[in-house]
């Protein structure tokens, strides 16, 4: 008896295989943009633009800080927050550009999920809106155009920070402002007025968790 | 090793994966969500994702089980962002009607559509094991839940489709 129902199941499964195969459309691959390979000595000569892309200067602050933990073989660790936020802002080449179309409000909620933070537009020109990962946590990257330039916001919902961290590189300043549990980063031009876009976007960010 | 080297080899090792799992991506995107554009932008967004965390992925062996718990995280985020309400079956988007295109075998559309049919909670264990082969301890794992409970929900969901079956 039971090996009658064993059979009789096992026929169904092989009806449901079946019926499961649908037919898959053909790969299109998303752009994807750049990683850093995980390679120290390759970094600062990665071919760039011919436009002045000041970003990249954070790098160079960045990786003659941090070089010596490098080549050390702890790659992809870094020293601290205010590093990683540096390293990452200068590895995603395809957030610097000087844009004025903006993101589309699917992709700006794709970037920014419900389940992390509710972000509201406002009158901020967005340019750039992807979701990454920085020290293992889901971030919403944003970019804006300011007054000198693209300025990043990097949304961490899961980076709670004691007091505000200035960042600092040749050609651009920052800082990471605590925001309740979390934190948010905001890199400019250092001609930039951050203060300003800093209310803004600490106004219109708000927490899910 | 120089930088276009190392980036070489790990579009190499990316394009590998996502050509052997593509397929599976897909088709448990579209069950999970039984909408065949929307599978599309999940398994899109899965493999940005999968391409930035790369070097997580230590074992390629294990990379269709990292693969389809991306897809599985990507699934829930979208329905998290649109807060989708219940599939109508008698009432579909082009999109998910799509999903249940009709074959030459009645029998074969029947089934699907029964499948279709099924609560989520019931279909996406059954996916997981018929389509994908894993272990009731491996859905458990994969789902966050004991595997007793994945033994009762696969044990419903072939009860359901068996008498949806023998209905039509």
């Amino acid at each position: 008896m039971t090996s009658e129902r064993d059979n009789e199941f096992r026929a169904l499964d092989l009806k449901i295989a079946k019926a499961l195969q649908i037919d898959v459309p053909e790969l299109k691959m998303p752009e994807l943009p750049d990683v850093d390979t995980v390679n120290v000595a390759s970094l600062p000569v990665r071919k760039r633009s011919l436009k002045p892309l000041w970003f990249a200067v954070a790098a160079t602050v960045v990786l003659a800080t941090s070089i010596s933990v490098r080549m050390s073989g702890v790659f992809e660790s870094y020293d601290s927050l205010a590093e990683e936020v540096l390293a990452h802002v200068d590895h995603e080449p395809g957030a610097f550009r000087n844009v004025d179309i903006p993101v589309s409000d699917e992709r700006l909620i794709r970037a920014i999920p419900a389940s992390l933070a509710t972000y509201e537009r406002g009158t901020s020109l967005i340019t750039y809106a992807q979701s990454c990962v920085i020290n293992g946590h889901d971030v919403p990257h944003l970019v804006i155009q300011g007054q000198y330039g693209p300025v990043t916001i990097l949304l961490m919902p899961e980076e709670q920070i004691a007091e505000a961290t200035p960042l600092d590189g040749d050609n651009v300043k920052g800082i990471i402002l605590p925001v309740g549990k979390g934190s948010i980063a905001i890199i400019g031009d250092r001609q930039e007025l951050l203060e300003p876009i800093q209310q803004n976007v600490v106004n219109s960010v708000s927490w899910t968790t | 090793m120089n930088s276009s080297s190392a980036e070489g080899k790990r579009r190499q090792r990316f394009d590998s994966l996502v050509t052997v799992f593509h397929q599976d991506m897909y088709r448990f995107a579209a069950w999970l969500c039984r909408d065949k554009a929307i599978a599309e932008d999940v398994v899109q967004e899965a493999l940005l994702r999968a391409w930035k965390s790369l070097d997580s992925l230590r074992d390629d062996a294990a990379a269709k089980h990292w693969l389809l718990t991306i897809v599985r995280r990507e699934n829930a985020r979208y329905f998290e962002r649109r807060r989708l309400e219940t599939v109508d079956i008698d009432n579909l988007t082009a999109s998910q009607a799509a999903l249940l295109a009709e074959t030459p075998d009645r029998e074969l559309d029947d089934l699907r559509e029964a499948i279709f049919g099924l609560d989520d909670d019931y279909r996406e264990p059954l996916v997981l094991q018929v389509l994908m082969g894993y272990s009731t301890s491996e859905i458990a794992e994969m789902m966050g839940l004991k595997q007793g409970a994945v033994l009762t929900r696969l044990h419903r969901a072939r009860h359901k489709l068996k008498d949806s079956v023998a209905e039509q």
